[in-house]
């Protein structure tokens, strides 16, 4: 089909000028044949069905009757013409092959829409046009004026797309199918239904905004910084007419009540009086042309808002000729700049003897947009003229109608004779930048093959047009379709009397006012230009933009405290909802009598826990050896409750944390007691915020209690962990029922927990390699500056020499606990299997062995003499982990199958030797590596140099001082070991 | 015994959520900490609360009745495990967050009142 | 299921975790890169092979690790959604790990090992069935990610990633309450032995199992970023660099995933009253969430916000759609999230492009501070700033990428966006879901949004700097978002293919008692035992 031949050929990699315009004309062409091919015989539809996503009712259907034919056939023959015209248009300094493929896109675009048959598809095509008319609006890209003017069409004209998809959707509700002949069938069923009402007005809007009526008309003359080529096409002869086409074509489903006369027919006459009194004042030819494009389009609307048959078929008649002699003369508009080099009336006149050809030509299509006799405006308008009379005869409400017609095509009367006056008529031009002379032929070819249409239709219609438009009318209203004629003479009618007067007073206005018009300086029609058309538009984004970020400020925050409150509001406000939506909880505990000794453990864990909470900020030191305390009170807890490998592991963690933290404290900044002074104001604001936050914490505690409680006391169902107890020995070979659930059971997720461990070590060194401390906490620690003082006052020391000694009983120590530390680790992992213990507990346990060399020799000593790679540990122990359970494959079992006996050892005893003891080694190696990794790293950053800038002199007050702590923190005490 | 624990639970969150909201880093990483504490004691006391259970299994008498829950108690120590990993991370970010801004504010800008 | 395929089940967790404990212990970059393209290239056919076979198989594949009865330990579970989301995640992390090998798996040490874990966790994360190790894989894609977050580090990034840390790290109490709170009711952890028990809850544990299923949703809304707890996810990701935030995309979609999940199971249609107050939840979440976004579209300054805000939308219509519910919608749904993450994805990776276009690059690489006696053996040199060669027509295709983006993001015809919004628009109004009207008006309004905000950027970051410096774009990178594109392309085309999936999923999820009769063959609701 064409469409697919003019999209496929749009994005063929072309170069030239000729070769991009042979190539798209050859396109047209082949369209033009095929559609010659396809000329429905009287009523025929021809009908291809391509199955796109039958599911959501939404298949490709091209479909051809007489109504999209005649589009048809405009869309291609003008698209002809124009690639022609273009070709000689276009400067050589254009990249034109973008230009032909856009407007090849376009055209098969626009073939969409008229050819398709399932209204989805209609839309998809719809907001496609949208597109490229956007892209061929802002083809000169680099004017701003281009840019904005594309921005609003595609703005408007996409957000009419929008709510046509919303009113297509309805209309598919209603009807049940987007099949367009399912729907054509159901006019009756559509008009009955409770959702037209809101399906019309939201096609309406799409097809308003697309056909520019009024309100929506103030795109298109802004539309008209596209090349002129795109203008003539897309702007007068078709895209704008997709909107036209879409109301006949669901004319007979949606026409016919009050709702469409009343909508319909007002946007229509407000948009033909508005379009043709603003062309008037138009200094600007293609500005003129719009707007005359403007108040056609809603004489066309108007036409079919009227309702009658007859006036429909005014309506089509009135679309193929508007689309010729438009087209014809926005060409004629751009020969003339392209020969003078303005458009300009002002400065344009008398061009008669430069291009009478052309000038001709341009008059006899002017005349025609002015409905002169003899010419296919006139019958088109004569035949509006005709309803609008008729109509008025019907209802007597309003003899308005024929009188606004009238008022309508005077005016239209009045800016052609303009037009043509003063662009070629009276002095040679004075101040035009060219010289202008005739244009070279075959760019005025299509002009003159449009206006001999123009002339032919108009001398004798019967023979040209008739069958064309009888084949549309007859798609369109079926056998409904109403006898007209298409006669010149129809004798003295009235609406032949209204034409007469029309033109009369159109030329004696001209006479009286014309030269008032031309004099005024605002180029807009004396009321209107208020109304800046554009400012508004801009105003109204802006504004748009402006309301969103203020919401937007309203509604977010960039910062962490608000986000953590809501965080911890919400599952607060919803628990609370759902419970009390489930009727409320009852604690009805069944409890175990309370023994005093647990009870005062826990008063001491909780007071260390506020107290942590309230010295963390300037006492950073003393609220983490509260928070240790409240950790071991919590793993006496699980003693308590035998859990001893909780508590094994919860120790272990606890030290290394802890290790890590004041690692971390060096470089954290000085906090004294009242930073700075606060005002009364927002220490009352502080007031409010802490209390705020008070009462959010203490919901959150107590809502933890009750949890905790409600849950502990609650009979629960059946728990799944009777198994484990029941096969930890018999299936599993393991006594340690605990740490048969890491490694066997719920291997899984040690699995994942080391590689938790692994990814933060690897993320850890990354984010340390590029580590730039504060300048301030550069220098190094006070107390070492202090012994580094006192060394280099006294004669007989070295400096460092006091720190040397200082640390040289717990290096000693160190150095014999090694050794013991490490077996303790094996016997860790050995009997984990059994007893408590495990892979993860040894391997923190190992860590915890290099942490004592690492404090006791300083990093440098420890990097050089055991050489561990830890990142390589890290990789062993994963890879390890993974080959262990993937050795279960090799049986036929699934992952992490395991499989035991006991071996007897000697000297050592019985052994339970299970794969997932190595499994376990795995988690035993990484661990080991991970950790030792991160304290590396972090330990090293104190001993590293600075690259750009060498450490300032250590200031020796205590500002620059880390938090205030008596003891040496273990990595500073590596700075001047040996 | 339930009483006890439950409010210990609810005291280590509580002043753990009331440092979440504090501005300082350090205070967060407290905090968090703190949390994790109530957090693990909470999925540890939904297994019902045995005293002096025997900690592993006699081969002989399997009846379940007789240990304490051991499924809460592995998840606990995968809680600790992954809890222990993400406390140094957030720690070395809140470091390199102070060394690159400057401040330790959590907003790493102090702020403007 | 023939063994083979049995196994094939756990690949994607383990293949990838594998090469990623190689990948860390070679030296080499090449060996490196060479090893992790193999993997994920091996990653994403093996995950196609498990859609079509999910898709061609009524039941889910479920895999028993170490060998276990079902309810006890550990179950992987195969199902339509979960094939689904892994072939997702392979293909948008085939596409970005193209990418990065231009430029930005050198911004940093160890890229490609956080690559493949953040992919462990992801697919691990899909295709368990066991609630405390989705935990543990949420964890496991977190802490990837806060890795990925870091990676290139520099003051915008750290600070990001400061707060991402800090609001996820609370996030993941949150989840262990939940689940300890389910736990400590129903006395399990599998999720389909979970389905099974909730009808037979009483009253009263009823009420406690609501409240845990309560935080643990709040907990998933987080990871899925409705508002008003999403605050976090605009910032980090437009601080993040180009393919970590293109992961992103998908990671709020494990989220999003998560609470599908748990809802079909729990709040099913046998769950009775719960559904009835999960669904509200979900509803005004979604619908405050596309409202939030359509606000951050209209206000966004930069495209990476735009890209972030998309993410926001396409979540927050999944869940909005969730509460309405509605089988057709929900299929359209599910359409839609496909298509918007792979289109955010590559849009990410554009931003890229298009800024280093107008010579505003992202965020800054911090440079190494200190001049190390203590090397990294396998540190890879700092990244060559000046990436690739120059493309004659990289403004061209650049351009094109944009406009398709832009199409996909604002829902407009052609592309797959427009089928996805129209799918759930169509269903929403044809079951007449709750607040139907609102949401297609929502959905309409937030395509026009996107549609103003690309417009207003792009115009002035493709048309007005014609004069920029030509980007020095590398082929990769192209070929990259060329990928994603083209998959967005075959969604529109093959549409077809994709709704009779989502529609067989969406059907799927419904009956969840399938779903446990696969997973525990011989499933009885478990008598009420006594107080253990």
């Amino acid at each position: 089909m064409p469409f697919a031949g003019a999209l496929v050929a749009a994005w063929l990699p072309t170069h030239a000028r000729n070769a991009a315009a042979i190539l798209a004309s050859s396109v047209a062409g082949a369209a033009l044949l095929c559609l010659m091919l396809l000329y429905p015989e009287s009523g025929g539809i021809a009908r291809t069905d391509i199955p796109w996503l039958p599911s959501l009712g939404v298949d490709i259907i091209l479909r051809l009757d007489g109504l999209s034919w005649l589009f048809a056939l405009l869309i291609i023959g003008i698209g002809a013409l124009i690639v022609l015209y273009a070709r000689y248009y276009m400067s050589a300094g254009d990249p034109v092959p973008r230009f032909y493929s856009y407007l090849l896109a376009f055209m098969g675009a626009m073939l969409g829409i008229v050819m398709s048959g399932n209204l989805v598809q209609l839309v998809v095509f719809w907001e496609l046009t949208s597109l490229f008319s956007f892209l061929l609006i802002g083809y000169w890209h680099q004017s701003a004026n281009a840019r904005e003017s594309a921005r609003m069409a595609l703005t408007v004209t996409a957000a009419g797309g929008l709510s046509l998809l919303i009113g297509i959707l309805l209309l598919g509700q209603i009807v049940g199918s987007y099949d367009l002949d399912v729907v054509l069938a159901a006019g009756d069923q559509i008009r009955a239904h409770a959702l037209y009402a809101p399906a019309l007005l939201f096609i309406l809007g799409g097809a308003f905004t697309k056909s520019a009526q009024f309100p929506f008309h103030f795109w298109l003359p802004h539309a008209m910084a596209a090349p002129t080529p795109v203008s003539a096409y897309l702007h007068s002869a078709t895209m704008v007419k997709a909107g036209v086409f879409l109301l006949i074509l669901l004319w007979p489903v949606l026409s016919g009540t009050d709702l469409w006369y009343g909508v319909v027919a007002t946007a229509g006459m407000a948009t033909l009086l508005i379009g043709a009194f603003g062309a008037i004042y138009q200094h600007d030819l293609k500005g003129l042309l719009a707007y005359s494009t403007i108040s056609h389009l809603g004489l066309i609307t108007l036409l079919l808002g009227l309702g009658s048959p007859l006036a429909a078929v005014a309506a089509i008649f009135h679309t193929v000729n508007h689309a010729t002699f438009k087209a014809s003369l926005f060409m004629a508009a751009g020969i003339i700049d392209h020969e003078t080099g303005t458009r300009d009336m002002r400065k344009l006149s008398g061009l008669f003897r430069f291009m009478p050809i052309t000038a001709s030509l341009a008059m006899v299509a002017a005349a025609a947009m002015a409905g002169v006799p003899l010419l296919n405006g006139f019958l088109s308008k004569e035949m509006f003229l005709a309803e609008a009379i008729a109509h008025s005869a019907g209802t007597h409400t309003n003899y308005l109608l024929p009188v606004l017609a009238t008022l309508a095509s005077a005016f239209s009367v009045l800016y052609s004779v303009r037009f043509i006056h003063t662009t070629f008529f009276g002095p040679p031009p004075s101040e035009c930048p060219r010289t202008p002379k005739e244009p070279p032929h075959w760019m005025r070819f299509p002009i003159e093959l449009l206006v001999l249409i123009c002339l032919l239709v108009g001398v004798i219609p019967g023979l040209t047009i008739g069958p064309l438009l009888a084949s549309a009318v007859e798609a369109v209203m079926g056998d409904a379709a109403p006898a007209y004629s298409l006669e010149i003479w129809h004798g003295f009618t009235p609406a032949l009397m209204l034409s007469l007067t029309a033109l009369g007073g159109g030329v004696l206005l001209y006479a009286l006012f014309g030269r008032r018009i031309n004099n005024n300086p605002l180029g807009a029609p004396p009321v209107f230009h208020r109304f800046y058309a554009r400012q508004a538009f801009d105003g109204f984004m802006s504004g748009l933009v402006e309301f969103a970020q203020r919401a937007e400020r309203l509604l977010t925050t960039r910062q962490l405290q608000p986000q953590l409150r809501l965080l911890i509001l919400a599952p607060l406000v919803v628990s609370l909802a759902t419970a009390l939506a489930a009727g409320g909880i009852v604690l009805a505990p069944q409890l175990q009598s309370i023994d005093p000794v647990f009870a005062l453990m826990w008063i001491i864990g909780g007071a260390c826990a506020v107290g942590a909470a309230h010295q963390a900020k300037y006492h950073r030191f003393a609220a983490l050896v509260l928070m240790g305390v409240a950790g071991l009170v919590s793993c006496l807890t699980f003693i308590w409750l035998s859990a001893p490998d909780l508590a094994l592991t919860q120790l272990l963690v606890e030290i290394v944390t802890t290790v890590l933290l004041l690692l971390g404290l060096r470089w954290l900044p000085i906090r004294l007691e009242e930073l700075r002074s606060y005002s009364p104001a927002s220490r009352l604001r502080a007031a409010l915020r802490r209390g705020f936050d008070l009462a959010i914490a203490a919901a959150a505690g107590i809502g933890a209690s009750a949890l905790t409680l409600a849950v502990m006391t609650r009979p629960a169902s059946e728990p799944i962990s009777r198994f484990f107890v029941e096969n930890s020995y018999a299936e599993a070979g393991g006594r340690n029922v605990i740490n048969v659930l890491l490694v066997d059971f719920r291997a899984f997720d040690t699995l994942g927990e080391i590689s938790v461990l692994a990814v933060v070590a690897i993320t850890v060194f990354a984010l340390l390699r590029r580590f730039r401390p504060a300048q301030e906490s550069l220098g190094a620690p006070s107390q070492q500056v202090r012994q580094n003082a006192y060394d280099a006052a006294s004669s007989t020391r070295e400096v460092g020499q006091t720190l040397h000694e200082y640390m040289l009983i717990p290096r000693t120590l160190m150095q014999w606990l090694f050794p013991v530390i490490t077996v303790f680790a094996l016997f860790l992992f050995v009997r984990g299997h059994d007893l408590p213990g495990g892979g993860f507990a040894a391997g923190v346990t190992m860590s915890i062995a290099f942490i004592l060399i690492y404090m006791g020799f300083g990093a440098r000593w420890t990097e050089t003499h055991l050489r561990v790679l830890p990142i390589n540990w890290i990789g062993a122990g994963l890879l390890i982990a993974i080959l262990t359970g993937a050795g279960a494959w090799v049986f036929g079992y699934p992952f992490l199958t395991s499989h035991f006996q006991y071996v007897d050892v000697p000297l050592v005893g019985r052994l339970p030797a299970a794969t997932a003891m190595i499994f376990d080694l795995g988690v035993f190696i990484l661990v080991v590596g991970a950790t030792v990794l991160m304290l590396i790293a972090l330990a090293h950053q104190s001993i590293r140099t600075p690259r750009q800038r060498a450490p300032e002199p250590a200031p020796v007050d205590a500002d620059a001082a880390p938090a205030p702590e008596p003891k040496p923190e273990p990595p500073d005490s590596n700075e001047s070991a040996p | 015994m339930e009483i006890v624990l439950a409010l210990a639970i609810g005291v280590l969150i509580a002043s753990g959520v009331w440092l979440l909201f504090r501005p300082r880093t350090f205070q967060v990483i407290i905090g968090l900490s703190l949390i994790a504490y109530g957090v693990n004691l909470f999925i540890f006391s939904a297994g019902g609360l045995r005293s002096g259970a025997p900690p592993v299994v006699d081969p002989a008498r399997t009846d379940p009745s007789l240990y304490a829950d051991p499924l809460p108690q592995a998840l606990v120590l995968t809680a600790i495990v992954i809890n222990f990993a993400m406390t140094a991370l957030f720690l070395v970010v809140l470091l390199a967050s102070r060394g690159l801004t400057g401040t330790d504010h959590v907003d790493g800008q102090e702020p403007d009142q | 299921m023939s063994a083979l395929s049995a196994h094939l089940v756990i690949a994607p967790i383990v293949l990838p975790l594998a090469a990623a404990a190689l990948v860390v212990m070679i030296e080499q970059r090449a060996l490196r890169v060479a090893l992790s393209c193999a993997a994920m290239l091996g990653l994403l056919l093996l995950s196609f092979t498990l859609l079509i076979g999910a898709a061609n198989a009524d039941t889910a594949l479920v895999y028993r690790l170490g060998d276990w009865p079902a309810p006890f330990a550990i179950v992987l579970v195969l199902d339509r959604l979960s094939a689904m989301m892994v072939a997702l995640a392979a293909t948008l992390a085939m596409a970005t790990l193209i990418f990065s090998l231009a430029r930005w798996d050198q911004a940093g040490p160890r890229f490609h090992a956080l690559f493949l874990l953040l992919l462990a966790g992801l697919n691990g994360a899909f295709l368990t069935g066991d609630l405390f190790n989705l935990f543990v894989f949420f964890e496991v894609l977190l802490a990837a990610s806060y890795g990925l977050v870091l990676h290139g580090s520099g003051a915008p990034r750290v600070k990001a990633g400061l707060h991402y840390i800090a609001v996820n790290l609370a996030a993941s109490s949150l989840f262990l309450i939940g689940v300890t709170v389910i736990y400590g009711i129903t006395g399990t952890l599998n999720m389909a032995d979970l389905a099974a028990r909730v009808p037979t809850l009483g009253g009263d544990q009823r009420a406690l199992f609501e409240v845990g299923c309560a935080v643990l949703g709040v907990a998933f809304l987080i990871k899925a970023g409705a508002w008003p707890l999403g605050f976090w996810l605009p910032p980090t990701y437009s601080a993040a660099s180009a393919p970590a935030a293109a992961m992103f995309a998908i990671m709020t979609k494990v989220g999003v995933y998560a609470i599908i999940r748990a809802t079909s199971l729990f709040f099913g249609p046998d769950a009775g009253q719960i559904g009835a107050i999960a669904n509200p939840i979900l509803l005004t979440g979604g619908v405050l969430t596309i409202a939030f976004s359509v606000i951050g579209l209209l206000a966004a300054r930069s495209f990476s916000r735009v890209a972030g805000f998309s993410v926001l939308t396409s979540s927050g219509a999944v869940l909005a759609v969730m509460g309405a519910g509605g089988q057709q919608a929900l299929s359209g749904a599910l359409y839609y999230m496909v298509s918007s993450t792979l289109a955010v994805g590559a849009f990410f990776l554009l931003i890229e492009l298009l800024n280093r276009a107008r010579g505003t690059t992202a965020p800054p690489i911090g440079a190494p501070v200190f001049d190390d006696e203590y090397r990294d053996p396998y540190e890879d040199g700092a990244p060559s700033e000046e990436v690739g060669v120059i493309i004659p027509a990289a403004i061209a295709l650049i351009s094109g990428g944009f406009i398709m983006c832009a199409l996909l993001l604002a829902g407009l015809p052609p592309l797959s966006g427009f089928i996805g919004k129209f799918a759930m628009m169509k269903g929403l109004l044809e079951e007449q879901a709750a607040f139907a009207w609102a949401l297609v008006a929502l959905l309409t309004l937030s395509s026009f949004a996107a549609l103003a905000a690309l417009l207003r950027l792009g115009v002035e970051a493709i048309w007005a700097s014609a004069e920029a410096t030509i980007p020095r774009v590398r082929g990769v990178e192209f070929a990259a978002i060329a990928g994603l594109l083209l998959a967005c392309v075959v969604l529109t085309t093959h549409g077809e293919w994709v709704f009779i999936f989502t529609d067989g999923t969406v059907d799927w999820l419904a009956r969840s008692q399938d779903y446990v009769s696969s997973v525990l063959p011989e499933a009885s609701p478990p008598p009420q035992g006594p107080p253990s």
